[in-house]
């Protein structure tokens, strides 16, 4: 008998140790043309979930920020925007090519001075207690292995008083919005990562992750659980991706 | 606890607006300038009927708008949606704050400042849609609503043209404006006519008259 911990990558259960590298090969692959394939498959509207997470996270100028699985850096930028010169903004990812493609965007963009860039593991986050005011993860919390370890690392580097956002897919509110948006994700998704970026295992694997992670309630128990208080979520276009937060009392 | 309405939407909306306004401030340097310096306060525009609250906080870069703000407010304004209405097309805004329904909370100065920044500007709406839904999908809405508009004033003109000629030639539901001209002016020379005969047979009466009394 194998007494070794499984976990999913999408529909396949697999070793828990394996999957960090299986989702590492999905988004070395899809690294390149990741910010083109997002504006597709959402039809553009990430940017407006993503800027109801910036309304909702509460940053002000000065404070500290960091972005978790922040991929090309489309939340450090406009929070580094908002934190200002004194703020502080850190993205992480654990992907180093993801990592790669997000530092070449902003610093081409001219943002500079408050980003800093660290190759980080959400499990293992590699800060002091209580260094952020806030704590944001986008699309990312579904590849984490383990995801109770995770949002109790985010705890940990959070300061008191300190917000954790988590932005993922969710499930649709209605049902007949569920079956469109089952039948879009597992027939145009892959064919259209096939054409895009000439990978649409990855993308059938991204659709897939989207099914098997946690509902809204569920989330946000697993916030709970982890220790997170005023645990909230907003469903955003009908329940496809919700936005949860939780402050760290 | 979840919030009732979907969010995606009002988003969107602000996202457009604020691409918009910080689009035409971008072509007018002494109106960003003057935002500049009102930066540090964040405006609230709480709106009673439809429900809605937006807020704006100038900066050096531009104005940012958000549906949701947490930290304290310079300026609240309440009120009904035509209440705004009438403040942000006032000659004199200051008089039209004291005068109107709105209910004012905090600094007014600032507020009249941004008003009149806001007032003084060009805004483009087209430009926000690729801000807002990105190069992709927001290049082919505007080049739809581009084709969509262009296509709609040929349509317009060409089914106005093509109308015209329905009614005049082929049903002849009316004359031709040409027609209806040359018809006037020919009752015209025919009432002339009609009144010298008229003017000839009373002459004539006269003399018959006279030669037989």
């Amino acid at each position: 008998m194998n007494d070794k911990s499984t976990t999913h990558f999408g529909y396949k259960e697999v070793d828990s140790d394996a999957k960090a590298s299986l989702v590492a090969g999905v988004f070395h692959s899809v690294a390149a043309r990741y910010d083109l394939m997002n504006d597709l498959m959402s039809g553009g509207v990430h940017r407006i979930w993503k800027r109801f997470t910036i309304e909702l996270s509460g940053v002000r100028p000065g404070q500290s920020v960091l972005d978790i699985a922040g991929g090309t850096g489309d939340l450090a930028a406009r929070f580094a925007g908002i934190v200002g010169a004194e703020g502080r903004v850190v993205l992480a990812d654990i992907n180093e090519s993801m990592l790669s493609v997000g530092r070449d965007k902003l610093i081409d963009q001219g943002y500079q001075g408050n980003l800093e860039y660290v190759q980080a593991d959400a499990q293992y986050l590699p800060f002091p207690d209580n260094s952020f005011d806030c704590v944001s993860i986008a699309f990312g919390l579904r590849n984490i292995t383990d995801k109770d370890l995770a949002l109790r690392s985010m705890l940990r580097v959070l300061k008191p008083g300190g917000r954790l956002l988590i932005l993922e897919f969710s499930k649709p509110t209605n049902a007949l919005l569920g079956k469109a948006y089952d039948s879009y994700s597992f027939r145009v998704l892959p064919v259209m990562g096939k054409l895009v970026a000439g990978d649409s295992d990855s993308y059938q694997y991204l659709a897939e992750s989207i099914r098997m992670h946690p509902d809204q309630e569920t989330l946000q128990e697993m916030m709970e659980d982890a220790g997170f208080t005023n645990c909230e979520y907003h469903n955003l276009t009908g329940g496809v991706v919700a936005l949860h937060r939780g402050i760290k009392a | 606890m979840t919030a009732a309405t979907d969010p995606t939407l009002r988003t969107a909306a602000l996202a457009a607006l604020e691409a918009a306004i910080n689009r035409a401030l971008a072509l007018d340097p002494a109106a960003l300038q003057a935002l500049g310096r009102l930066s540090g306060y964040v405006f609230a525009i709480d709106c009673t009927a439809p429900a809605l609250q937006v807020y704006l906080q100038p900066g050096t870069n531009g104005l940012r708008l958000m549906g949701h703000y947490d930290g304290p407010v310079t300026t609240r304004v309440t009120g009904v949606a035509s209440d705004f209405t009438q403040l942000a097309s006032a000659r004199d805004p200051a008089a039209a704050l004291i005068n109107g329904q709105l209910i004012l909370e905090g600094d007014s100065g600032p507020l009249i400042e941004l008003q009149k920044i806001l007032a003084g500007l060009e805004l483009d709406w087209e430009a926000p849609l690729v801000d807002s839904l990105g190069d992709v999908v927001g290049h082919q809405l505007a080049q739809l609503l581009r084709t969509a508009f262009t296509t709609g004033g040929n349509l317009s003109r060409s089914l106005a043209r093509q109308l015209d000629e329905f009614i005049h030639e082929e049903a002849r539901l009316s004359p031709p404006r040409l027609e209806v001209e040359d018809f006037y002016r020919d009752v015209q020379a025919l009432e002339q006519r009609v009144e010298r005969l008229q003017s000839r047979v009373n002459r004539l009466r006269r003399r018959l008259q006279q030669a037989t009394g």
